[in-house]
């Protein structure tokens, strides 16, 4: 394979990870939350495939289709969330979504 | 021929199915009459056996029927099975036929009750509890007809449950039997242990090979269970209470069949006992002990029930005394006509009471002789064959047993037989004490229950007249010196150790009869003189507390029983479990308001504490790898 | 030649997918980020290609650039001026720790990875010119990895269900 090695795309996906992470753990709405999960699971997915190449085995491509089904279905789910919250008239602030304070 | 005795078994269970699951859909009469036609079935199933038996040689009459196998632990079997030998025809006759004219009579007798389909499908499990203590082919089946009886008793005595007295009674019954049951268990434990069998006949070939005090500890818990059951002396104070149970329920089970249990125990057992001499012959002293203390106190009673309830004490007291001495045959020739007359006085007792609108008190009766000509007469008859007159029936069985601790000789048995001769004037004197204040002298205040109520209904009637017969003529099938089926047919199952010759039986008659004699004149006199059988007033105090038996247990088991549980109570309950909970539960709720304050509800707090978990957890799996 | 190509268009994509992701993540106006998140995932199917996964790069582009981004935008449509939030705020220490847990989490990958390097990771398997074309993976759909399959289409229905149900308006609600 010519080209830059596994192990650069794999560090690509951790970045990618990271800036997705800080995205769900510094802001507020839940929208550009859902947005950086989105970012987390491509992160995973890129480091399905790069292994699945390293490896020679479509397995891994696989899981990452399941991942890409299981991503859509979240963000169904995320979305119509938000909008029932819009509906409700409730702030779209996650720190205000505080109901489990113990 | 074991088909009838199967019929004989399961057709009161059958009854007793049918009412409780037709309930409310058949008429109370039509729950009386099932109840009285299975009893009766029983009794056609228990002629056909006994025939079937009968047919048979001499040395033959003896057959095991298994159904099925109950219960299988390793090499351990117990069967599903009927023994049918000369004892339990004998059981099963009485048991079936005295039941089914008890049971017909009680339609009478409860008419009108509220839960009269409940007495009847109590009545028919008795019967079936008690066919099956008596065609029980081992040990444990037993076990099961005596628990079962047990239960049936005391759902009877508490029959009435709205009466507080009836409720304390049926408790104190099931208490006392259940000392009993508890020492019957512990000897078939035993025997388990020790013969690997319950079967009886298994059990009876391997009695010779255990030691002495295996054997002695067996026959003392069989004989444990016998003494409760048959209400002797320690553990007989139940019986007078039982006698809240409707009158019925006094004739059937504490007169002419439960109680009797224990009689049927000491016979049926018999190999046992007699490896185990000292307490056989303790049976017998505790029959004597009972007979007499059973009947001073009788002579002080004021409830008709309790005085018949305290003779027929006395009268088991007679049997155990013979099977105690191994007149084994004597011994169930006494519980037969027992059965006979002592059913009879409670039922004609009964139509006395019916009569009298629920008066139990002879303080209050009186005069009934010519209110009540046909009952008078029953009741005369059982009470002569109670006495011991010739010719009725206890006169045949009970000098029969008289005259075989004679023959049983040496210290013991006369002491037995003197304490059996006192008996005798107790018997005549309470017996007839009973009868005056209820038939003879002015007319008592107790008022009839409403005009033209007469002796009761026919189905109560026809009972009483067939036992009245039967308490003539019952005792005729054993004569001494003439013919004696009865003896020898129950002689197969358990071969007496003392045979009294003609003789000898018809001296000691002469002695008892005159005796019992002597009781009815000197109740006959105190009654005239218009006193009291027992004068002195500390005697009277001491007999009225029924020897202090009641105020004994009291003292010795319930106190302390209950000063411990109170001290347990106070010093453990209280400060240590309660105390403990309340603790547990306070602590629970701090460290949940502890925990709880680790809930920001800031759901990126959750984010990033997984994400350190991550952290941590990529640490972990890079180190151990 | 052809290897200092791939590593261009490899840079390249590598850079655009960095920077859309952080776009993603800072900008304020969730419209905005919506569209760097499109632009994320084409950068991210360049590099899908670029590993013989032919099929996940084409539907990564249709699944998610097609379907699930117009559904965002729809909803940042439906919100309107509502979906603006605060950049970010709260504790000082949640924040710090956020980061620290972050730059924790990437540090300790490139260890790992910089562990893993000298074994096998430089030395990827040949593959022919089949591997990661819609034959084969569906080949693989319907046959070792049925069960996952028909999860997943389960997963979707239920999915699909649950949104029409959140996003239905009952009559009391309509009234609060």
């Amino acid at each position: 394979m010519s080209g830059p090695g596994v192990g650069w795309y794999l560090i690509v996906a951790a970045l990618l990870f990271g800036t997705g992470a800080l995205g769900v753990m510094l802001r507020r709405s839940p929208l550009i939350v859902l947005l950086s999960l989105e970012i987390m699971l491509n992160a995973a997915n890129l480091t399905l495939i790069a292994f699945a190449r390293q490896h020679g085995s479509l397995d891994g491509q696989v899981f990452a289709l399941v991942v890409m089904g299981v991503a859509a279905a979240e963000v169904a789910i995320g979305l119509g969330l938000i909008v029932a919250m819009a509906r409700r008239r409730l702030p779209l602030d996650v720190d205000q979504a505080s109901a489990l304070r113990g | 021929m074991t088909y009838g005795a199967w019929i004989c078994l399961l057709s009161p269970l059958a009854g007793a199915l049918a009412i409780t699951l037709a309930g409310e859909r058949i008429s109370r009469r039509a729950a009386g009459w099932i109840s009285t036609l299975t009893t009766f079935a029983a009794f056609g199933g228990a002629l056909v056996a006994f025939g079937a038996l009968w047919a048979r040689d001499h040395g033959d009459r003896q057959e095991l029927s298994t159904a099925y196998t109950w219960l299988s632990v390793g090499d351990f079997e117990v069967g599903m099975e009927i023994l049918v030998d000369p004892l339990a025809s004998v059981m099963m006759l009485v048991v079936s036929g005295v039941g089914g004219l008890i049971v017909w009579y009680s339609m009478g007798y409860m008419a009108g009750d509220d839960e009269e389909r409940r007495f009847f499908a109590y009545m028919s499990l008795f019967v079936f509890s008690m066919l099956l203590l008596v065609q029980a082919g081992n040990f444990l089946l037993l076990l099961a007809g005596w628990g079962l009886v047990g239960l049936a008793s005391y759902l009877l005595i508490g029959f009435w449950h709205h009466r507080a007295e009836a409720v304390a009674a049926a408790k104190k019954a099931f208490v006392m039997n259940a000392i009993g049951d508890a020492t019957f268990m512990l000897a078939a434990v035993l025997l388990v242990w020790e013969t690997g069998t319950l079967e009886y006949l298994g059990v009876f070939e391997e009695v010779g090979g255990l030691s002495d005090t295996t054997v002695t500890l067996v026959a003392l818990g069989l004989l444990g269970g016998a003494v409760a059951k048959s209400a002797q002396v320690p553990l007989h104070t139940w019986l007078p209470d039982a006698m809240e149970g409707p009158t019925p329920v006094s004739a059937l089970i504490h007169a002419a069949t439960m109680v009797t249990a224990g009689v049927y125990l000491l016979v049926r057992a018999h190999p046992i006992f007699e490896a185990a001499v000292e307490v056989q012959q303790l049976a017998a002293i505790l029959g004597a002990v009972t007979l007499l203390v059973a009947g001073v106190i009788a002579l002080v009673q004021w409830d008709i029930k309790r005085v018949i309830a305290y003779s027929t004490m006395s009268q088991i007291g007679y049997m155990f005394l013979g099977a105690g001495i191994g007149a084994y045959g004597f011994a169930i020739f006494h519980l037969l006509t027992h059965a006979f007359f002592k059913a009879l006085l409670f039922l004609a007792a009964g139509v006395v009471i019916h009569h009298l609108a629920d008066e139990q008190d002879i303080r209050r009766m009186g005069g009934l002789k010519d209110e009540l000509p046909r009952t008078h007469v029953a009741f005369l008859i059982g009470t002569l064959a109670l006495v011991g007159i010739p010719p009725f029936a206890g006169f045949w069985s009970k000098d029969a047993i008289l005259a075989a601790t004679v023959e049983s000789g040496g210290a013991l048995g006369w002491t037995l037989f003197l304490a059996g001769l006192a008996g005798t004037v107790l018997t005549g004197a309470y017996a007839f004490r009973l009868y005056f204040a209820v038939f003879h002298g002015p007319r008592g205040e107790a008022a009839a229950a409403h005009a033209g109520h007469g002796e009761g209904p026919r189905s109560m009637l026809v009972p009483v007249g067939a036992l009245a017969g039967l308490s003539v003529v019952g005792g005729l099938v054993s004569i001494p010196g003439v013919w004696h089926p009865f003896t020898s047919w129950v002689d197969e199952t358990g071969e007496p150790l003392v045979e009294p010759v003609a003789s000898l039986e018809y001296l000691v008659s002469a002695i008892a009869v005159a005796l019992g004699l002597v009781g009815v004149w000197l109740a006959r006199r105190a009654f005239l003189a218009d006193r009291q059988l027992v004068t002195s007033p500390e005697a009277w105090r001491v007999l009225e507390h029924k020897l202090y038996f009641d105020e004994l247990y009291d003292a010795l088991f319930y106190r302390p029983a209950e000063a411990i549980s109170a001290g347990l109570l106070h010093n453990v309950e209280e400060p240590v479990v309660e105390r403990s909970l309340d603790e547990i539960g306070s602590g629970t709720i701090q460290a949940g308001g502890g925990v709880a304050r680790l809930q920001s509800g800031l759901l990126r707090s959750y984010a990033v504490a997984v994400a350190v978990a991550v952290v941590v957890l990529v640490v972990v799996f890079v180190a151990v790898r | 030649m052809a290897g200092f190509l791939v590593w261009v268009i490899w840079f390249a994509a590598a850079a655009a997918c960095l920077g859309t992701g952080v776009a993603v993540v800072s900008f304020a106006n969730p419209f905005y980020s919506a569209l760097s998140l499109i632009g994320n995932l084409a950068s991210l199917a360049v590099l899908y290609l670029l590993l013989s996964a032919e099929f996940l790069a084409a539907a990564q582009v249709l699944v998610y650039a097609g379907s699930v981004m117009v559904m965002f935008l729809f909803v940042l449509a439906y919100l309107g001026g509502r979906a603006d939030a605060p950049w970010a705020g709260g504790p000082p220490l949640l924040r710090t720790a956020a980061i620290v847990a972050a730059v924790a989490l990437l540090v300790e990958i490139v260890v790992v990875l910089g562990l893993a390097w000298g074994d096998n990771l430089s030395d990827p398997a040949e593959v022919t010119g089949a591997f990661g074309s819609p034959a084969a993976i569906g080949e693989l759909l319907v046959t070792d990895h049925l069960l996952a399959f028909e999860i997943t289409s389960i997963v979707l229905l239920v999915a699909a269900v649950g949104g029409v149900v959140l996003g239905t308006t009952r009559e009391k609600e309509a009234t609060e």
